[in-house]
């Protein structure tokens, strides 16, 4: 029973009994691999659950929800796509591109449906920072509040989004 | 307490095992269908052992149906006629079909499961694609960020193909990637080569098979593919030719030039490559050459974002605009397009308003 000395009993039972099959494949899905070769969790030891949770909490710090993100990404995107997905400045103060590959992505929480490899990286031309985001991204964001893991290859911080994108 | 909590989850685990395989053992016993006939096209006639998706039924029998997930049902690529024995259509079909689609009994092969005499109708084209055993002959670097790769094939194999089509490369495991993805690449040699294919893949963000590919695949590696498939290939008319392509977009077209200088044409040719800056051009050289090689061939790179280092003094900017020096007469040219929908969209705007027929352009979509 030495392995209990680490964890309370209720966050073992927890770990136990939280996890329905369904969510059990979605957090399979995520690994490393399975969709894409780094997956969506990163260096996270979170489940993707309390990451959700830890960022729908940061979302309402910030007085904005996974929707308006969602929306904010899309305009970026959309605006990339409008130009043929080559450079252009947005509303003067970022500067947007898309690159699209062949192939498609799907969902790992098994949603129907496949998203196309286009990865949209816009800069905020002030602060030079920028941020590259897929289709999926945007889907995992409005549908399932899901920003991807710590170090994820594509994990969006909702507080550095609000920070540099609106 | 903490006993009898965790006493009575040892029996609720215990229970949930039983019952689990008294599940596998009736599958064992009631899933068992037999042998099965799939009829195809109502010319051909399969005996299969029933209880397998189509797609893997059908693959079993080395015959390919396109499919871009692996037979998850989450992609739609799989989509084929069934007459008669699919069962319902399943609510995981159901989003990836159109109303007209579910009226002509279209269903997605991998959801189909083959329980009983199933009837079927697939192109005939696809009982051209095979599976091919190949090793990996050459690995040239054509910029930082996409390779061609040749793979010869073994076992007495050759291959019949059009420029402009495609193959479906299989990965292999490695790292931490347990399983074999597959994706889809064109073919970027002439099809006058029937022991051997190049492919030229680029790095793709976070991409599984194109990381093994550019990180793990070397030459001498025993590499598996499917095809040939795809409708993008050269017409066998005698209109002038546009050819636009953009990153590996590039591929297509290098295979139906490479055809063409075998083959021989007095066609007049203009091929538009759009690249973002010089480090991003490749084989230009060779598509150079070819001006010297067919008599009416211009090859006109165009960068979006010449780096001013590079002393650029080609052509800048979108490709659309020069065009009009390229068209002599819009009803009598077609044009072959391969890259991202956006410069798909955007190139196919700019041909229809120069006067080119939609139906005389065609394309290869990378989205």
């Amino acid at each position: 029973m030495a392995w209990m000395k680490t964890k309370s009993i209720t966050t073992v039972l927890g770990d136990i009994m939280k996890k329905t099959p369904s969510e059990k494949k979605i957090q399979a899905k995520m690994q490393p691999g399975i969709i894409t070769y780094g997956g969506f969790l990163g260096t996270d030891k979170r489940s993707y659950l309390q990451i959700i949770a830890d960022d729908e909490k940061s979302l309402e710090a910030l007085g904005k929800t996974a929707e308006e993100l969602a929306d904010r990404l899309e305009y970026f995107q959309q605006v990339s796509f409008d130009s043929f997905e080559a450079q252009a400045v947005v509303d003067d103060k970022w500067e947007v591109e898309t690159e699209v590959v062949r192939g498609y992505l799907p969902c790992p929480f098994m949603h129907q449906g496949m998203y196309r490899k286009s990865y949209t990286t816009v800069k905020n031309l002030q602060s030079q920072k920028s941020f590259t985001f897929s289709s999926l991204n945007i889907h995992l964001i409005r549908v399932h509040h899901f920003f991807e893991g710590r170090n994820s290859h594509f994990r969006l911080d909702p507080a550095e989004i609000v920070k540099e994108l609106f | 307490m903490i006993n009898k909590i965790l006493s009575d989850i040892a029996l609720m685990s215990a229970i949930g095992s039983v019952l689990a395989l008294i599940m596998v053992i009736a599958q064992r016993w009631l899933s068992n269908y037999g042998e099965v006939k799939v009829n195809i096209n109502g010319k051909r006639e399969l005996t299969v052992k029933g209880g397998n998706s189509l797609l893997n039924t059908l693959s079993d029998q080395q015959i390919f149906i396109p499919s871009a997930c692996g037979g998850r049902g989450s992609c739609g690529a799989c989509k084929c006629k069934v007459e008669s024995g699919g069962g319902p259509l399943l609510p995981t079909e159901r989003p990836l079909l159109s109303k007209e689609e579910i009226s002509g009994n279209i269903r997605l092969a991998c959801q189909v499961k083959v329980k009983s005499d199933i009837a079927i109708e697939i192109p005939e084209s696809i009982f051209n694609i095979r599976r091919f055993n190949s090793v990996v002959e050459e690995i040239i670097d054509y910029t930082y960020d996409i390779k061609g790769i040749t793979f010869k094939l073994t076992d007495g194999q050759s291959i019949d193909f059009k420029a402009g089509q495609y193959v479906q490369l299989e990965s292999q495991p490695y790292e931490k990637i347990k399983n074999k993805v597959v994706r889809a690449y064109s073919i970027s040699s002439k099809p006058e080569y029937k022991d051997r294919i190049q492919l030229i893949i680029r790095q793709v963000p976070d991409g599984i098979c194109s990381t093994w590919v550019h990180k793990h695949l070397k030459v001498g590696d025993k590499v598996n593919f499917t095809g040939p498939y795809g409708d993008f290939y050269l017409r066998d008319t005698d209109a002038d030719i546009l050819f636009v392509a953009g990153g590996s977009g590039k591929a297509p077209i290098k295979a139906i030039l490479e055809h063409l200088k075998e083959v021989g044409t007095t066609r007049k040719m203009t091929y538009f490559f759009g690249a973002r800056s010089l480090r991003d051009l490749y084989l230009t050289e060779d598509m150079q050459a070819l001006e010297k090689v067919f008599d009416q061939f211009e090859y006109v790179p165009v960068l979006s974002h010449p780096v001013a280092e590079e002393h650029w003094e080609g052509k800048t900017g979108f490709v659309m605009p020069y065009f009009k020096d390229a068209i002599r007469d819009p009803k009598h040219t077609e044009a072959y397009l391969c890259g991202s929908p956006g410069m798909i969209s955007a190139v196919t705007k700019a041909l229809k308003e120069y006067g080119l027929d939609e139906d005389k352009i065609y394309y290869d979509s990378f989205g």
